[in-house]
């Protein structure tokens, strides 16, 4: 066996394995959230739901693993990404294609308009404290669209070097973290309906995996609308990835014959996962319609269980994934950057949330 | 002189990419089973 096989082959042996402590992770965080109510008396245990014990198990898990110095090596295992992509397509099944293409002129307008007043607000304040442009743009793309997924795409557009997406990673996390809890926190003090609470979750936090747990976190009715609200924003990258590709070539970089990215760069930076969730709610409407009421509840039921699966393995993913060190080293200005984008979306969000969202019918 | 400490992220991309049909495969395939009555209710714990 050649030295490159043997290094495939444990690789893969790391990736099932880190594979394995999320599914571990996740089957205490579906044992903690059927027991703990159970364990303790009153209101507060009850309150407690899913993301809160899979992000702390997650958390837990990533320290125990960094201290034993398993982490780095497991990590091709941790796939975020793939789990929340999973769960929302599932998630399409419970959510009736009417409501979709209701939700759908709100969303588009609240997409644009956040996308390019922040988009453009980062890019402004990164420039101003003299951040790299390439920062600049993952910064801003990852604060305006939709976290991870968004400074992935950035960075292929922009051929960032790997260290400032990590770093942006991280920082997407640092800021997502407390947000899953204060957003809807402060929409019951605000005293806002579901929907408006799920607009503005959808259009406030940046990465799509804590949209859905702070979403979790309100009600099912505010999870549909912020799904709806942050898949539309997925499926706007693409427009904001080809305008910062044809930006760099022309502008920044000025590359001698460079050509403009056309659809087929569209489509190569399109969300697919859209499709799969535009896709679940055609068939699990039409589903619905051919049955009886009550098997066609009891069928979805069995999609919302499995969907909450997916959903507890990607927040678990998000602990285990999250990483300090990255951040400590590109000091504090894209902090002080990403810190001001956040609670600039956060007013703005809220403004167009009430404006598009409030009696919108779920 | 550009990007001389690492390679730029295009296998980022690629991985997202992938990521992206997998997850709608293997959920609407999912789903699939479930209407069809493959996935059982009860089954899921």
């Amino acid at each position: 066996m050649t030295e490159t096989q043997t290094q495939t082959r444990s690789t893969g042996l790391y990736v099932a394995l880190g594979v394995l402590v999320v599914l571990l992770l996740g089957a205490a965080t579906r044992f903690l959230e059927k027991n703990v109510p159970t364990w303790f008396e009153g209101d507060f245990a009850k309150a407690i739901e899913y993301p809160v014990y899979a992000i702390v198990l997650g958390l837990l898990g990533n320290a125990i693993l960094t201290a034993t110095g398993w982490r780095e090596r497991l990590e091709g295992g941790f796939r975020t990404e793939f789990f929340i992509k999973t769960g929302l397509v599932l998630l399409g099944a419970s959510i009736n294609l009417k409501v979709i293409v209701t939700a759908a002129g709100p969303a588009i307008i609240q997409g644009i308009l956040l996308i390019t007043s922040v988009f453009l607000f980062t890019w402004w304040l990164a420039g101003r404290l003299g951040i790299d442009d390439k920062l600049r743009a993952l910064l801003a793309s990852a604060v305006s669209i939709c976290g991870v997924s968004a400074a992935i795409a950035a960075a292929g557009a922009v051929q960032a070097k790997k260290e400032q997406l990590a770093y942006t990673a991280s920082l997407v996390i640092a800021f997502a973290l407390p947000s899953i809890f204060l957003v809807p926190w402060l929409a019951s003090v605000f005293g806002l309906t579901d929907e408006v609470a799920g607009a503005w979750i959808g259009g406030n936090i940046d990465t799509t995996a804590a949209v859905t747990a702070a979403g979790a976190l309100v009600s099912e009715d505010a999870l549909a609308v912020a799904s709806i609200v942050k898949v539309t924003q997925n499926a706007l990258i693409g427009i904001v990835v080809i305008a910062l590709t044809a930006w760099f070539a022309f502008k920044i970089e000025r590359t001698p014959g460079a050509k403009a990215p056309g659809i087929g760069e569209f489509w190569a930076r399109f969300p697919k996962f859209v499709l799969g969730f535009v896709a679940a709610s055609v068939i699990a409407t039409w589903y619905l319609g051919t049955v009886s009421s009550d098997e066609g509840k009891a069928t979805i039921a069995v999609a919302n269980d499995l969907r909450v699966w997916f959903l507890i393995l990607a927040f678990v993913s998000i602990g285990l994934e999250f990483k300090v060190s990255s951040l400590r080293e590109a000091g504090w200005r894209p902090v002080a950057v990403f810190g001001a984008a956040a609670v600039l979306n956060l007013v703005l969000a809220l403004g167009l949330a009430l404006l598009l969202f409030s009696g919108f019918p779920v | 002189m550009k990007c001389m400490t690492e390679p730029p992220t295009r296998q980022e991309s690629r991985t997202q990419f992938n990521e992206d049909w997998a997850a709608t495969i293997i959920g609407l395939v999912l789903l699939v089973l479930i209407i069809i009555g493959v996935i059982p209710t009860g089954l899921i714990p």
